[in-house]
């Protein structure tokens, strides 16, 4: 199901504006979606946040709340600021934040195996 | 009157100066796996014995007749305080999981629409290196940014990887969460920051011991240095060391520590099992 709400949001942030279901499901032409089954997709994208629904007559538009690079600098953020002091460790991160004596340390410990 | 003086004695150890002792033994982290085993039957023997004081004190003084009105009050008090005691620990429990879960599943949520998956990796597409795990029951991420894959030696994001692997396998969040509901129920008088900080490298010791089995300590240290972020001021992380000078100082060191690693497995095991045979099981025969 991720791969298919990935499909259609990529889709809505490639026309750049608020879309229709029934543009979203022509821009995923290629892919043999029915009609329903986007419009199940765009719903639970709107109910999750990720998309706004604006009513247009009779139908509904969505529009995506972030672009995909303000989303990614999101989850980074979230990632990064987990290794400072006051981690939640909600997301554990391979290394953190490290002061000259940890890369001096780091280099010393690379020499000894050269 | 023995069992509840010898429980209280026995938890106020097991949460202050223990665990005080056991963080300034810096050493311990050359046996991580016991020394991980250490650290939970010291917190598990520690909440045990406060238990274990409040209900024996309560009964010592309702199960041995006469029964004055003094020993009902110091009992319902006794009582009280384990009750709270308990409750304090499930609320906490309760609350850093659902939090923890909730922050969890937003998270993955959102890397499953931007990121691009390869070879069970999720990439995001950004400049700044990183790479970190989402643990969860249901559906777990490794996910790393785009300038790590790059930056990287395939060797060394090789290692970075089977780290984070280790970290879902072995389920260290769940350690991780423990300790952290732990010092959310009790953040003072018991040393519970000490032991959630050094729970928190012994978890990065033992995922990058699980690098270096299957691949070698060059491409992890290089990953590590790769990867490290912009230095921090010095000493800003406290006097204790940093976690990543920590796990240097451990992956330098190649040596099998095995009596090390025994004494403290059987400490662990001490812990856990002397106060329950000599004190709770006499007290639990008292009473039938």
């Amino acid at each position: 199901m991720g791969e298919l709400e990935q499909a259609v949001l990529e889709a809505l942030w490639s026309l750049d504006r608020a879309a229709s279901g029934r543009e979203v499901h022509e821009r995923l032409d290629g892919r043999d979606l029915a009609y329903t089954t986007v419009m199940t997709v765009l719903d639970r994208l709107a109910r999750k946040g990720v998309l706004d629904r604006e009513r247009d007559g009779r139908a509904f538009r969505y529009v995506p709340r972030r672009t995909r690079a303000a989303m990614t600098a999101e989850l980074m953020h979230e990632a990064l600021q987990g290794t400072g002091a006051d981690r939640d460790q909600a997301l554990v991160s391979f290394v953190g934040e490290a002061s000259a004596e940890d890369l001096a340390a780091l280099r010393r410990a690379l020499d000894e195996l050269a | 009157m023995l069992t509840p003086v010898v429980l209280g004695a026995l938890a106020v150890l097991l949460a202050g100066p223990l665990p005080w002792l056991l963080s300034r033994w810096t050493d311990l982290r050359r046996t991580p796996a016991a020394a991980m085993l250490l650290w939970q039957s010291t917190a598990l023997a520690a909440v045990l014995a406060a238990l274990g004081a409040g209900l024996s004190l309560a009964t010592d003084r309702l199960w041995a007749p006469p029964v004055a009105p003094a020993d009902v009050v110091v009992a319902a008090l006794a009582g009280a305080v384990t009750a709270v005691v308990l409750a304090r620990l499930l609320l906490s429990g309760h609350r850093t999981g659902t939090a923890l879960r909730r922050l969890r599943r937003r998270h993955r949520e959102r890397v499953d629409l931007v990121a691009r998956v390869s070879g069970g990796v999720s990439v995001l597409e950004h400049d700044l290196p990183v790479a970190y795990c989402v643990p969860g029951m249901t559906g777990s991420r490794i996910v790393v940014s785009r300038s790590t894959v790059r930056s990287l030696a395939p060797a060394e994001l090789e290692a970075v990887l089977e780290h984070e692997r280790s970290h879902l396998r072995a389920r260290h969040d769940l350690v991780l969460e423990a300790f952290a509901a732990l010092h959310l129920a009790f953040p003072r008088w018991v040393a519970s920051e000490a032991a959630r900080r050094e729970v928190e490298v012994l978890v990065e010791v033992l995922a990058d011991r699980a690098a270096c089995r299957s691949g070698d300590r060059r491409a992890l240290l290089g990953a590590l240095l790769a990867l490290a972020g912009s230095p921090a001021p010095a000493g800003s992380l406290g006097s204790a060391g940093s976690a990543l000078a920590a796990r240097v100082e451990v992956l330098r060191d190649t040596r099998p520590h095995r009596v090390q690693a025994a004494a403290v497995v059987a400490l662990a095991a001490t812990i856990l099992a002397v106060p329950t045979l000599l004190v709770v099981l006499p007290w639990l025969a008292g009473l039938a």
